[in-house]
């Protein structure tokens, strides 16, 4: 006897399909729990000791919004291209680049100190526009697909950090780790807080700003349209692959910017290696993916990973590795997708509905 | 199994079924006795292909049943209806173009052996057609074969799959004339040879021509059963649309000032062949200049060129004097030339974008929505609901995508947006294609209104009846190239007919 049936739906409600996404990721948290119960660890006493770490101190909050920082700003990289239906996979790539440029200025200019910031700033958003220029282009004029292009670049990013750090800009004075000499100047803190700096608030302006764009601006309708079909786009007189150029662009500068406010916000950030993005696009990717298109939902959305993140850092003096934080981040990755199609289906009870109409 | 009792070999019982709330059938009842040809007749958007989606089991209703020789099956796949012997063949092919006739045939088919070779798949292919009698070369590619070829294929795949009964969803809507005489001539030999077919059309004639009983559909509701023998057009008409209204249009000899000026016009096509030939083409202000021809034969390239869409070889193009020889799309809607396109869902609309976001597509950029770099969504917002009531277009919102909207639907979108873009020039490309009588009726209402208006409109269509009811005058337009212009009251059909045909004149013919 079959009495349930999945229906699916025609419309989707935006708030549902959050809600549904967000179901996901606690599915997806609920069977990493499981995980760890089958490995013989005790997940109530790793969640209190996650809670413990962030909230339990200043210095626990500090440092998940610290995290948050890079992560959003790869995120909305992501996000802003995926608008377009564009993957940039490379928002871990453009982020070097904007920090390698960053340096580059930081180490061999010298000039006042606020002058030193906006030169790196300006050096690390072109950066990471320079970086995505390439597959933007082939992209838009040839149709060569993007998320090749822009991944295999984060591993050229990678290489050019190690070579900056190893080679040509190497710290002389530095033994342990190799890394590029330390920039001298940094964001200003903000005021109360022990390690926070005004870079906080670039990814909160450019949400707010880009959430501004796709409500009330042509070029955010504009784009828009150019992903839901660039050929009725084309029809309209959009010129899509102008567009496309120009929105991939903006979306490195925004990836390179992150890197520049890391490198010269976050504490004991200020010298580049090859480990530098501690996987940031990555954390990025998934936000952007979880928000679904929305930038409320992904500075949301960044805090949570960035708390994850964060936590999983304290966890690895507990004895937890970070595979097991990366694992868990694909779980919530699936999680979230299940979710999303799920939002798309109704389970309907055959029968009972049968006999509804029936009776009216 | 009751083989060959009396009782219809498939029954449908109070079948209802929803999509979002909007009821597409409402209590249907349906049957199909073993050896009739029955058809399905009824408006776009009436529900004949949600009925037989439900039938094949594409569907599940939301109330009622299916009965297959009389006792009840509930299909859950596609595949289980096909074991019951329901085969469905849709309007659009379900080919694998680049595999040939026999691999087609064979594709995910329990019966095909599980290792064989290209030729031991041909030579059962072979067998089935001569089973069957119905015959295509199974060495041949999907891509290289007619539409009407493509349609065999699929007839073919479905009865060797054991098929007894066949649905066809709107069989003839892509075939040529010569071809539907082939497919009606295969669809009797079935049904002689024991196999029952539910024949879905919205052209009267055809299905006076093929069926034994008719059912129409209206709205969803079933409005009767009849047998074919004493049907005529008008009563079927009538109880197809419920109203029996004729558009009525006046020609007119118009000597209004020349909005749309082609001259000259060489153009290739996407294969890089030449398309237009030296088109020499021009539209008075108030007036409608028919294209009449068969499809593919450069009118889609023209519209393209018009549209800003396509580049020309050389020629040029004018609109109220104004030179826009491959201008780009924006600067052609900036000077009042709308188009509605032939491919309407791959061109003319964002199927996942809402209606209201549709309504504006291609004037968004003007002073009324747009200041500085921002969109008013006020008034995108107050335009689409304008849009909305004045177009009648049925939507459950504005902010619905406009991929749940029915064709009908999206053409009066389409129509009413590009009207409102229209100020000097109107391209329609094939407005009423595939739409119900009513949307048709509406779309050239629409056309009408702005001829009244003043503008000149290029309708481009291959219903020959369409363009002899709505020109003013009518182009005959054959490889590219313009064979003849006449007055509406010139624009005779035979003559017409023969141009369309590649002939110089009916002389030629003798």
């Amino acid at each position: 006897m079959r009495s349930f049936r999945l229906e699916r739906q025609l419309d989707l409600d935006p708030r549902r399909a959050a809600l549904y996404r967000v179901a996901g990721a606690l599915c997806a948290l609920v069977l990493g729990a499981l995980v760890l119960v089958v490995t013989g660890r005790n997940p109530a006493w790793i969640l209190w000791q996650a809670l413990d770490a962030i909230f339990g101190r200043q210095r626990g909050i500090e440092g998940v919004v610290l995290r948050a920082i890079p992560i959003l700003m790869t995120a909305l990289a992501v996000a802003l291209s995926l608008r377009m239906r564009i993957w940039n996979i490379g928002s871990d790539g453009q982020f070097l680049a904007g920090a390698f440029a960053a340096v580059g200025v930081g180490i061999n200019l010298d000039a006042p100190g606020w002058v030193m910031l906006l030169a790196m700033a300006a050096a690390g958003t072109l950066a990471g526009a320079v970086w995505i220029l390439i597959p933007a282009l082939a992209r838009a004029y040839w149709g060569v697909n993007e998320i090749i292009t822009t991944l295999l670049l984060n591993f050229v990013a990678v290489q050019l950090c190690a070579w900056a750090a190893l080679g040509f800009w190497r710290d002389e004075g530095a033994w342990a780790i190799q890394s590029t000499e330390a920039i001298k100047d940094t964001l200003p803190k903000i005021p109360g807080t022990e390690s926070l700096t005004i870079a906080l608030l670039f990814p909160l302006v450019i949400a707010g700003a880009l959430w501004w764009v796709f409500r009330s601006t042509r070029a955010g309708y504009e784009i828009d349209m150019i992903g839901g079909n660039p050929k009725a786009a084309a029809f309209a007189g959009i010129n899509v692959p102008r567009r496309v150029v120009a929105v991939m662009l903006v979306t490195g500068a925004i990836a390179g910017l992150g890197g520049m406010i890391h490198l010269a916000g976050s504490p004991g950030a200020q010298q580049l290696n090859s480990g530098f993005s501690a996987q940031y696009g990555l954390s990025g990717f998934i936000v952007a993916a979880i928000a679904g298109g929305s930038f409320l939902g992904l500075v949301v959305g960044g805090f949570l990973i960035a708390g994850m993140f964060f936590s999983g850092l304290v966890l690895q003096t507990r004895g937890l590795s970070v595979y097991i934080i990366l694992a868990l981040y694909g779980i919530i990755l699936i999680g979230v997708a299940v979710g999303e199609m799920a939002a798309r289906y109704r389970l309907v009870r055959a029968e009972s509905e049968v006999a509804a109409r029936r009776s009216t | 199994m009751t083989e060959g009792s009396a009782g219809p070999a498939l029954e449908a019982r109070g079948i209802s079924k929803s999509f979002g709330g909007i009821s597409a059938l409402d209590g249907v009842d349906f049957d199909l006795i073993q050896g009739e040809v029955h058809a399905l007749l009824g408006e776009n958007g009436a529900g004949k292909t949600t009925l037989s989606n439900v039938l094949a089991g594409l569907y599940r209703a939301d109330a009622g049943e299916v009965l297959v020789d009389g006792s009840p099956r509930e299909f859950r796949t596609p595949s289980q209806a096909i074991a019951a012997g329901i085969g469905m063949v849709h309007q659009h092919f379900r080919l694998v173009e680049p595999m040939t006739v026999a691999e087609n045939l064979h594709l995910g088919w329990e019966d095909t052996p599980k290792v064989c070779t290209r030729r031991a798949l041909a030579a059962r292919a072979r067998r089935f057609m001569d089973e069957i009698g119905l015959q295509v070369d199974p060495t041949a590619y999907i891509w290289q074969l007619s539409v009407g070829e493509q349609q065999r294929v699929e007839i073919l795949r479905v009865l060797a799959r054991g098929a007894r009964i066949l649905i066809l969803d709107e069989p003839t809507a892509v075939l040529t004339a010569q071809e539907t005489t082939e497919l009606f001539d295969v669809l009797r030999r079935l049904v002689n040879g024991g196999r029952s077919v539910v024949f879905i059309s919205h052209k009267l004639k055809e299905v006076l021509d093929v069926s034994d009983r008719i059912t129409v559909l209206r709205r969803g509701v079933k409005e009767l059963t009849r047998p074919t023998e004493g049907a005529t057009i008008p009563e079927l008409a009538l109880l197809m649309t419920g109203e029996s209204d004729e558009i009525n249009v006046t020609h007119r000899k118009v000597d209004g000032k020349i909005a749309l000026e082609i001259s000259k016009v060489t153009a290739r096509n996407d294969r890089d062949l030449i398309a237009l030939r030296e088109v020499d083409l021009s539209v008075r202000e108030g007036e409608i200049l028919g294209i009449a021809g068969v499809s593919g034969n450069g009118q889609t390239e023209l519209a393209e060129v018009l549209a800003g869409m396509r580049m020309t070889d050389h020629g040029s193009v004018h609109v109220a004097g104004q030179d826009l020889t491959n201008a780009p799309a924006r600067v052609v809607i900036d000077h009042g030339v709308g188009h509605i396109p032939e491919d309407r869902i791959g061109m003319g609309m964002v199927l996942s974008a809402s209606v209201e976001d549709n309504a504006v597509l291609r004037h968004y950029r003007r002073e009324d929505f747009s200041t500085g770099f921002g969109l008013d969504r006020g008034a995108v917002t107050a335009f689409a609901e304008r849009l909305v009531n004045v177009g009648r277009v049925q939507t459950r919102s504005l902010d619905a995508t406009v991929g749940e909207l029915s064709g009908g639907n999206q053409q009066r979108l389409i129509a009413h947006r590009e009207a409102a873009v229209a100020d000097r020039v109107m391209i329609a490309s094939q407005p009423t294609r595939g739409l119900d009588v009513l949307a048709a009726q509406e779309v050239q209402s629409t056309l009408l209104d702005l001829r009244d208006g003043g503008c000149a409109i290029l309708l481009i269509s291959d219903d020959l009846d369409e363009i002899l009811l709505m020109s003013d005058r009518v182009a005959v337009m054959y490889e590219g190239k313009v064979v003849g212009v006449f007055d509406s009251a010139d624009a005779d059909r035979d003559k017409i007919g023969i141009l369309m045909g590649g002939h110089q004149d009916a002389d030629s013919l003798r």
